[in-house]
């Protein structure tokens, strides 16, 4: 009897830590999506997905979000579209204290909402946008913006984030975004583009783009199986597909 | 040694330079030599016999001797004559011309100034020169800086500004044609600095027209021809205009005599302001040292810099140890066409690099997909609304292009000729970067763009495997204005041996023959090196090749601090180098400097929008410093298409810019500015030591001599044999010159001697 109670609470003990490691791997082992390598760098277009340790020591990652097959579809309707030559066999992951991310002057954000960072991260983040860098941040809603303000003061406290207007360059840099009204593929609520100029100066380049009340990323990600409306997935690839171009041209 | 050689043969080498050698004998010449051939055959018989019991090298030397003395006697008799065209006393006339410019007053000959050198030799009919000449010849006195003939040769000032010597013989030799000219006696230090004015033909060819007038030319050097103490600003070498904030290089040459070791500062000033200095070691005596100064150009307009070092003790010349060089800085707008086959970073960053550069606007057409393009930085909607121009006046409009990663069936066969003559016709600027449609790898080699490419594009095959390499700059290249990345030569090169490598996917394996490799690229570490950027001049533009894709790591990279400015540093030094000179539809070209009084010589070439040269344009314009202005007005030279001439001859001192206009039906263009310092000349005070070369090459090319002042007298015995003016042919007898009678001696004494040895007398 003694013996049958030991097991039951070795169980109870593992069996929550072992669930835990399953979510946390949630997206990177489950069949059909393996992850991608990370692509040395030599000169082409790679998609750079930021990793960084969640708010609350989630056991959900938070920023591996939709990956691979987001990044992984938007690669090819990148290079199907554009005539950017985009790496079609991986994509990045890399914190911002890692000096491999300065090859990549793209990068993108996931989960803003649970976004935290070391003070390693935080100067890399600095440096980084500092230097020319462009970050996409999506995937968040709610009451995650205060996080995500909270986050981008703390290491930016001098530039201020601006809601942006469909005349900006931004959405005409590849395609012409003729309405920014769109929702949130999960809850609805009705997305909302935020941005920072350089200098605050708005004839200077956007060192970042905010789609808050929205994720392109689960557009793309579910693209191929019709879980989401065609006409807001392509309102998202067409989002991604500026963003990019912009970044790689202001 | 001349006086030895005319004792032994009577007469000056000059004679039997000119002359030629005869025989004037009073039997004929057999009959002489056939006794002599048989005296010397019966002298060489009578010894070969041995009968005087002598060893065989004594009969050699006995019967040699005899020959010998038989052959002088022979000779004598058979009376040898030099034949030579001699001038007639007092029918002749000798030009004396007298290098009067400033350079005569240095004091370098015996602790007195050059001029009193002169004056010895030509000052009155009593000094030494003229007074050897006066009893042969009819003597008119000239000088360099002025024409008409000189009254009172001890009486001029030596302030000539310029020594144009001989433009000045010519000039004289055209006065006296027709009168029977001997020769020309020119007293001067061997400067020429006529080739530091515009239009102005060069020395060779004023030494050709010396030669094919045929009158001797007698040169007498004065002055030392190595100071002992002194210092000169050789050379500056320096663009004649900038855009604004450049930073602009001087090379300043400053070479030295008996100052060895010692260290002196070089200065640059611009209006009493120090812009540059730095301190050199003088190198071992003699010897020249050259040495860069980074000056800002940050004030707009024609800057008059001056370049200086201090007057030493004991120098003999001060007025060289300073240079004026004129710097035009531009603040106007440079439109720089950025055409890229593909989003890249390239782009990106290369924009945001000039994107505050108030001098440089930098326009961009992107492919971002296949027909479909972004344009930014366009002046209006309809600029390249249909993509890359398809027409000269379009694509001219522009003064620089860079093509990015685009390749060559991008572009119509129409448009790639066009590109190439946007360089070598219109005069622009272009960049070719690195990337997989660039180069070879984009196809270009073959089309009529691949001459304009600073690489050998089939040196290898097309290869687009990234190359990881470590740029490191040639010598050449650490001396190119593009290049300097830091505030001095040291930072330059510590700044280059630091930066990350870049990739390359172009295969470039060498440079074109006439192109100049400023960087090289350096795999892992080494020792092979690639060609990464090299510049060559194309017709009348300028082209840049940099084969790598990436120059943005140099912002971007980890390891580069985020307040460097490499990056931007280096693209606006590129982009400023490329639209640097870029001449406009009326490109007007005028000598930097002149004299007060001079006539300026100014030509302009004449463009329509596409650049094609136009004949019947009406050009003028005008000439102001100040409040005074002289019109100008050019002419069709009619030599070259789009080519104009015309000249004014300014007022007053001081920096005069020149504006014209162009006007034919329907257009009219205006030039951009030059720029013409007119001020007393200093060029004589330069390279003021006796240049002797000079005199001599004229006397030689022109059959005369050249002298020191100490044997100037000889040169009245010299001109006797002139072959110009009035001249008899005379036969001088040579039979009894002391060389024949000294060897008839020598050869008969040496046998007696030998034969009294032998015991035979």
């Amino acid at each position: 009897m003694k013996r049958r109670w030991t097991w039951l609470a070795v169980l109870a003990v593992l069996l929550p830590i072992l669930t835990i490691a399953a979510q946390r791997g949630r997206g990177r082992r489950s069949p059909g999506n393996d992850p991608n390598p990370n692509m040395a760098y030599d000169g082409r277009f790679t998609f750079v997905r930021v990793r960084f340790e969640p708010l609350g020591g989630s056991f959900d990652l938070k920023w591996d979000h939709d990956y691979p097959r987001a990044e992984n579809h938007f690669m090819k309707i990148l290079d199907e579209l554009s005539t950017i030559r985009p790496h079609m066999d991986g994509s990045n992951i890399h914190t911002f204290s890692d000096p491999e991310i300065f090859k990549f002057p793209v990068a993108y954000v996931s989960e803003p909402g649970f976004w935290t960072m070391d003070e390693k991260e935080l100067q890399g983040v600095r440096d980084y946008v500092t230097k020319g860098g462009f970050l996409i941040f999506d995937d968040f809603t709610g009451e995650h913006w205060y996080n995500f303000e909270a986050r981008w003061r703390e290491a930016f406290p001098n530039l201020r984030i601006v809601q942006l207007e469909k005349a900006n360059a931004l959405f005409d840099s590849f395609f012409r975004i003729e309405s920014l009204e769109m929702q949130h593929p999960m809850n609805g609520s009705a997305a909302v583009f935020f941005g920072a100029y350089e200098d605050n100066d708005p004839a200077k380049r956007l060192v970042m783009i905010a789609n808050y009340n929205n994720d392109i990323g689960d557009y793309m990600e579910f693209s191929d199986e019709g879980f989401l409306p065609i006409s807001l997935t392509n309102e998202a690839y067409k989002l991604a597909v500026n963003y990019v171009v912009y970044a790689m041209t202001h | 040694m001349e006086g030895l050689f005319e004792f032994l043969l009577k007469y000056r080498p000059a004679a039997f330079a000119k002359g030629s050698l005869g025989f004037s004998p009073v039997v004929p010449l057999w009959l002489i030599w056939l006794v002599v051939g048989a005296l010397a055959a019966l002298a060489v018989a009578h010894y070969a016999r041995g009968a005087d019991g002598l060893r065989r090298t004594d009969q050699a030397a006995l019967g040699l001797l005899r020959v010998i003395a038989v052959g002088a006697l022979g000779f004598a008799l058979a009376r040898p004559v030099l034949v030579i065209a001699e001038s007639i006393a007092q029918r002749n006339i000798v030009a004396v011309v007298i290098d009067d410019s400033r350079s005569m007053r240095i004091a370098d000959v015996n602790n007195g100034p050059r001029s009193k050198v002169v004056t010895n030799l030509v000052g009155s009919a009593d000094s030494s020169l003229l007074k050897s000449l006066l009893p042969r010849y009819q003597t008119r006195v000239y000088r360099v800086s002025a024409t008409g003939r000189v009254n009172d040769p001890s009486a001029l000032p030596y302030d000539g500004t310029k020594t144009r010597l001989l433009s000045s013989l010519l000039r004289i030799e055209d006065e006296l044609a027709g009168a029977p000219l001997a020769g020309v006696v020119v007293l001067s230090d061997g400067a020429d600095n006529s080739s530091t004015t515009g239009g102005s033909p060069g020395i060779t060819e004023q030494l050709l027209s010396l030669r094919s007038r045929g009158i001797p030319v007698f040169t007498v050097g004065i002055g030392s021809p190595r100071f002992e103490r002194d210092v000169e600003i050789a050379r500056i070498d320096a663009p004649r205009s900038v855009l604004r904030n450049s930073t602009v290089l001087l090379n300043v040459v400053v070479s030295q005599r008996g100052l060895g070791g010692l260290k002196l500062p070089v200065v640059v000033e611009d209006s009493g302001r120090i812009l540059g200095s730095t301190t050199i070691t003088m190198p071992k005596n003699g010897e020249a040292v050259q040495v860069r100064i980074r000056v800002p150009a940050s004030e707009v307009g024609a800057r008059l810099l001056r370049v200086h070092v201090p007057v030493q003790a004991g120098e003999m010349v001060s007025e060289n140890n300073e240079r004026r060089t004129l710097l035009v800085v531009r603040d106007q707008r440079e439109k720089v066409l950025y055409v890229e086959g593909e989003p890249r970073f390239e782009l990106k960053f290369a924009r945001r690099a000039v994107d505050g550069d108030p001098n440089v606007q930098l326009v961009t057409l992107l492919r971002s997909a296949r027909d479909k393009f972004l344009r930014i930085g366009v002046d209006d909607s309809t600029e390249l609304a249909a993509g890359f121009p398809r027409t000269r006046e379009e694509l001219f409009a522009y003064r620089g292009i860079v093509l990015g990663s685009l390749e060559a069936s991008f572009f119509s066969a129409d448009q790639l000729r066009m590109l190439s003559d946007f360089v070598s016709e219109r005069g622009g600027g272009l960049l070719f970067l690195g990337g997989r449609g660039s180069y070879a790898e984009g196809g270009y080699v073959g089309t009529p763009l691949s001459d304009a490419f600073p690489f050998d594009l089939a040196a290898a095959p097309p290869d687009t495997a990234v190359r990881e390499l470590r740029a490191v700059p040639t010598t050449l290249g650490t001396l190119h204005p593009a290049l300097q990345i830091g505030p001095s030569d040291s930072a330059t090169a510590a700044r280059w041996a630091s930066l990350p490598p870049l990739t390359s996917v172009n295969a470039l394996v060498r440079a074109k023959p006439g192109a100049t490799v400023l960087l090289n690229g350096v795999i892992g570490e080494g020792p092979g090196a690639r060609p990464l950027m090299a510049v060559q001049r194309f017709g009348r533009g300028r082209v840049m090749g940099l084969a790598v894709q990436d120059t943005w790591l140099w912002q971007m990279h980890a390891d580069i601090a985020v307040a460097d400015s490499t990056h931007e540093t280096l693209w606006r030094q590129m982009l400023r180098w490329l639209v640097a000179d870029v001449p406009d539809r009326v490109d007007v070209v005028a000598p930097e400097e002149s004299g007060p009084g001079e006539a300026v010589s100014v030509s302009a070439t004449v463009s329509d929008k596409a650049y094609l040269r136009v004949n019947g344009a009406a050009v003028r314009g005008a000439a102001v410093a100040g409040a005074s202005a002289s019109d100008l007005s050019l002419d069709w030279s009619v030599d070259r298409d789009g080519e104009y001439r015309g000249a004014f001859v300014p007022e007053r001192p001081g920096v005069h810019e020149v504006t014209l206009t162009s006007t034919m039906p329907g257009d009219t263009a205006t030039s951009r500015s030059a720029f013409v310092r007119v001020a007393e000349p200093t060029d004589e005070y330069f390279g003021a030591e006796l240049h002797a070369g000079l005199l001599k090459q004229v006397a030689e090319e022109t059959g005369g001599g050249y002298y020191e002042p100490e044997r100037a007298t000889d040169i009245a015995r010299d001109m006797i044999y002139s072959p110009t003016g009035s001249t008899v042919v005379k036969k001088n007898d040579l039979w009894d010159m002391p060389l024949l009678l000294i060897v008839l001696l020598l050869a008969l004494g040496g046998e007696w001697v030998l034969r009294r040895r032998r015991g035979l007398a």
